[in-house]
């Protein structure tokens, strides 16, 4: 298991470098940014308050935004899961799909390990690559504390970064899970950015619409504490997503187990209205019988 | 167990994808030390039923032991002992060939011996700090080749082992075969190339639409097949004298000559023609390639 987590590691480093360090830079930049808007508070509030609170629920809502949760969430946290939950949801999906669509899967699982061996190393590494890339997040914003009035310190701004991360693998993990259900893996991250877009806009209005609070019960969003996480981590929350997470990855575990691999060309169960198409073999397909 | 004189068996296996029956009942044995060949044109269902001797797929149906296990419940120990080529080989394109053979050697816990990894590659020509995504289908399939036998594995399974080699890399796959058996390792090898069968196999099993139909010692299958010949008579053809010998059988006629086909032994027919003056007598002995396509033609 430890070679396969140390082979996807090293496939995703770029990943890792590429978003980390651009997230790093952001957490720099937004650290920087927060005398000047201290400093013009007055003006700030009162163009904020000519948004409309439905605008502004998008940011994390009419809390304080000069308090350093509420800065930190309305400048970063409450949008900043969509942004990286792309990340989650492409490497999530690709985890074993992406070398099954490849045709490379056949030969590595024709290799002595285990698919529960492959499966969890690589799950191990995409936690371990959103892990890694929020680190960097972390170091930007610990960083500028420095140099920032923030009130906060760097522990407690790791805080939101945990209960972000917790998002992440829940989105991630399902995006694998969808990828073993359906027929591509395109079509799985799709599924997957479309749901986590829902939940983000569910959980957004729902603070200032009482009707939505239903529907918002299943949004994975409404568990995400954002920038308040500075206060301190709310256990629950945290544990139930990462508990659904791990029950979307035991399922996509179990579906791994009983999968027949796919070679490069070879089409998965198809949607129904494209059933016509699923009479006859593809000319790939006839080849590798 | 592991000392097994079978080493591959599938007894009725079947496999459907979707409403495609790819595997209607295959039974299969395959001895120790043997060179199998497996022969059949696209579609038949070799692929298919390799990929279950590794459990990358589920039959649907029937058994299979490989090296004496089950590959369902001891697969790692069946791929432990197996060298694999697939048929449609893919590869990593943003690495080296090095590293590609180093991750394929990690997942085997590093039990290659790089000396012999490097031997191979000179043989075939293969150059190691090439990048995968430069390399023409040919080379890829050179890496193929490596990476199955650079452990030294005691069961070679190669799905299609020479498809895009020029000739002369084919011939090099070839002795590498032919080493690996000398060095007591089992070949199961699928081809639709029956040229490479006969060159290489001991015995050769013939599938034909999800069904094996035939399985024999290379030699003997072309030796039970029908033969061919062509006599010139010096003093006119002579076909009523030769009409009721049992297996054989007038194919065409001309003026002084007789082309005739021959079930079995040539003995009967060689005594009839000795009372006749014969000019030429030309027999040809028909290539696995007719014996293939007569099973085809069925």
């Amino acid at each position: 298991m430890f070679t396969i987590f140390n082979q996807a590691l090293r496939r995703w480093k770029w990943q890792i470098v590429g978003w980390g360090s651009s997230l790093l830079i952001i957490a720099v930049y937004l650290m920087w940014l927060y005398k000047p808007m201290v400093e013009q508070q007055a003006q700030l509030k009162n163009l904020f308050d000519a948004y409309g609170k439905e605008m502004l629920s998008f940011f994390g809502g009419t809390v304080d935004i000069f308090s350093a949760g509420g800065y930190l969430n309305f400048a970063f946290f409450s949008y900043v899961p969509v942004a990286i939950g792309i990340l989650a949801l492409l490497l999530g999906s690709g985890l074993v799909v992406a070398d099954e669509e490849k045709g490379t899967l056949d030969l590595i699982l024709a290799h002595p390990i285990t698919r529960t061996a492959l499966f969890w190393g690589r799950w191990l590494a995409l936690v371990a690559t959103l892990t890694a890339v929020l680190l960097l997040s972390w170091l930007g914003f610990a960083m500028g504390l420095s140099w920032t009035g923030l009130d906060t310190t760097a522990w407690q701004v790791l805080l939101p970064h945990i209960s972000l991360l917790s998002i992440l693998i829940l989105f991630g993990t399902l995006a694998l899970f969808l990828s073993l259900l359906l027929p591509s893996r395109t079509l799985a991250a799709s599924v997957t950015g479309a749901l986590l877009v829902a939940s983000y806009i569910v959980t957004s209005l729902a603070s200032v619409n009482d009707t939505l609070e239903p529907l918002n019960t299943f949004s994975p969003l409404k568990y995400y504490q954002g920038g308040s996480a500075v206060n301190g981590l709310d256990g629950g929350p945290l544990l139930s997503t990462l508990g659904i997470a791990l029950l979307f990855g035991v399922l996509a575990w179990l579906l791994f187990l009983r999968r027949d691999v796919r070679v490069s060309g070879e089409g998965n169960w198809r949607l129904p209205f494209l059933s016509r198409k699923m009479k006859a073999p593809t000319t790939n397909q006839a080849m590798l019988w | 167990m592991g000392d097994s004189p079978i080493v591959l068996l599938a007894q009725g296996l079947t496999k459907s994808y979707g409403n495609v029956q790819a595997l209607r009942g295959v039974d299969l044995e395959v001895r120790r030390g043997e060179v199998f060949g497996f022969l059949g044109p696209n579609g038949a269902g070799k692929t298919t039923t390799i990929r279950i001797l590794l459990d990358l797929i589920r039959p649907d149906g029937g058994t299979v032991r490989v090296l004496g296990l089950d590959p369902q419940k001891d697969a790692l120990a069946v791929r432990a002992r197996s060298g694999y080529l697939p048929g449609e080989l893919h590869l990593e394109d943003t690495e080296t060939v090095e590293t590609i053979l180093k991750q394929f050697n990690a997942l085997r816990g590093r039990k290659a011996d790089w000396t012999y990894v490097r031997s191979l590659a000179d043989r075939l020509g293969l150059d190691l700090k090439t990048q995968a995504k430069n390399l023409s289908k040919g080379n890829k399939q050179k890496v193929g080749v490596v990476q199955a036998l650079m452990h030294r594995p005691e069961l070679l399974l190669l799905d299609e082992p020479t498809g895009g080699l020029d000739p002369l890399i084919q011939q090099e796959v070839h002795k590498l075969i032919g080493e690996a058996k000398a060095d007591g390792a089992t070949v199961f090898f699928s081809s639709h190339v029956i040229g490479e069968v006969e060159q290489l196999a001991d015995r050769v099993g013939i599938i034909r639409k999800g069904v094996v139909v035939e399985v024999a010692e290379t030699q003997t299958l072309i030796k039970r097949a029908l033969h061919r010949a062509r006599v010139r008579f010096g003093g006119g053809i002579q076909a009523p004298a030769l009409e009721g010998i049992p297996g054989v059988s007038i194919l065409s006629r001309s003026a002084d000559s007789l082309t005739l086909q021959i079930e079995g032994e040539m003995d009967a027919l060689i005594k009839a023609l000795a009372k006749f003056p014969v000019i030429e007598f030309e027999t040809e002995r028909p290539s696995l390639e007719e014996i293939f396509l007569a099973y085809y033609e069925r």
